[in-house]
């Protein structure tokens, strides 16, 4: 009995190494949908306007707070930094999809044939 | 019965609580909160009181749950992303029972409330700041400022700078609306049921398409609920590689 279990134990190790490498393959993490990749470009497009518009808005009020007069000046520079920015946001996700997709040789062949 | 798709979005008080004028009553909100975050600690201690070398049904979920996060941490952060388990693990866990409690009907969708996905994503990105600053010093706004000739850099670091800015806000929009998105269009179809069934005669035969429609998107959130704890957690992640190796990235 007790020389039994380890015997046991051994195959059932060897079984269980066998399955993982044939789940190797299949990465368990879920490809990316093209939904999923519209939406994110999308928030990160917009986001960083946002962000731009903000920050220049806050840089007026706080010129303006201490008496110097720039009202429209930063919120307009800001607005286009931010529009810089979320052009640079987007080529980073898309950097970080392409990394992601060829992980993902069979989605990768279909996307490319779509596009 | 309420047919405004937006009304399972509000918060509803259940113990009205006010300290110094603020309102900081007990809400719907407050107690899907309370409800993820035990299920989530019942589930996990619960799976792995009886550890067996050959896991149960149970335990298997709770080890699948943690090596599918270590796995994640380790490829796209490296081995000593691992300090964040915990961290990541508690965020992607969270998110995700939320998610998974929003889908049971009737009930409320915490993570459908900008307030809170921002607070989470906030709590990222500070934890990010922390790091950058713990790991490389006054370094790490090197971080801002990519190789380029001297002239271009006052154009490109106020640019990388809002870009850095951007991700709490993309961060929580996608979770946020996502979620908000998803359970609009399931009550929308709800009430094409409600008003196709009350309509009489063929109409109300009809009113069984919506119901099926309903039961496939129902199914396609159950995927956007893992599948957006998931990307959650993996930009928790990328943000965390960022902070912990400066410009090693492509």
């Amino acid at each position: 009995m007790a020389a039994q279990e380890p015997e046991n134990l051994r195959e059932l190790g060897e079984r269980l190494d066998d399955a993982q490498k044939r789940n190797a393959k299949r990465d368990v993490r879920p490809p990316p949908t093209q939904l999923g990749i519209a939406s994110r470009f999308a928030t990160e497009l917009v986001a960083a306007l946002l962000v731009g518009g903000a920050l220049g808005w806050g840089l007026d009020w706080l010129f303006g707070f201490f008496g110097i007069h720039t009202r429209p000046l930063f919120i307009v520079v800001f607005f286009v930094l931010g529009a810089a920015a979320g052009i640079r946001n987007v080529m980073r996700a898309a950097t970080e999809l392409n990394a992601e997709i060829a992980a993902h040789p069979a989605t990768s062949a279909k996307d490319d044939k779509e596009t | 019965m309420a047919m405004n798709p937006m009304e399972q979005f509000t918060i509803k008080p259940i113990v009205p609580l006010y300290i110094g004028g603020y309102d900081v009553s007990f809400t719907n909100q407050s107690l899907l909160m309370v409800v993820v975050a035990v299920a989530a600690s019942l589930f996990l201690t619960l799976a792995m009181t009886r550890r067996r070398l050959v896991p149960s049904r149970t335990q298997s979920m709770a080890e699948m749950s943690y090596e599918f996060v270590a796995n994640m941490i380790q490829s796209s952060t490296g081995e000593d992303g691992l300090r964040f388990f915990p961290f990541v693990f508690t965020l992607f866990v969270f998110v995700l029972f939320s998610n998974f409690f929003g889908m049971v009907p009737g009930s409320f969708t915490v993570t459908s409330q900008i307030a809170v996905t921002f607070a989470l994503a906030s709590l990222v990105i500070l934890t990010v700041i922390v790091t950058g600053f713990a790991k490389h010093g006054i370094g790490f706004l090197k971080l801002f400022v990519p190789k380029a000739p001297l002239p271009l850099l006052f154009l490109l670091v106020p640019i990388e700078v809002i870009s850095f800015l951007t991700r709490p806000i993309s961060l929580s929009v996608r979770l946020f609306a996502n979620m908000l998105a998803g359970h609009t269009m399931l009550a929308v179809f709800a009430g094409f049921v409600v008003l196709l069934g009350g309509a009489g005669g063929v109409l109300s035969v009809l009113s069984i398409a919506p119901m099926f429609l309903i039961v496939a998107i129902m199914l396609l959130e159950l995927l956007v609920a893992f599948l957006q704890a998931y990307v959650f957690a993996i930009l928790t992640c990328i943000y965390l590689n960022e902070a912990l190796h400066l410009h090693d990235h492509h």
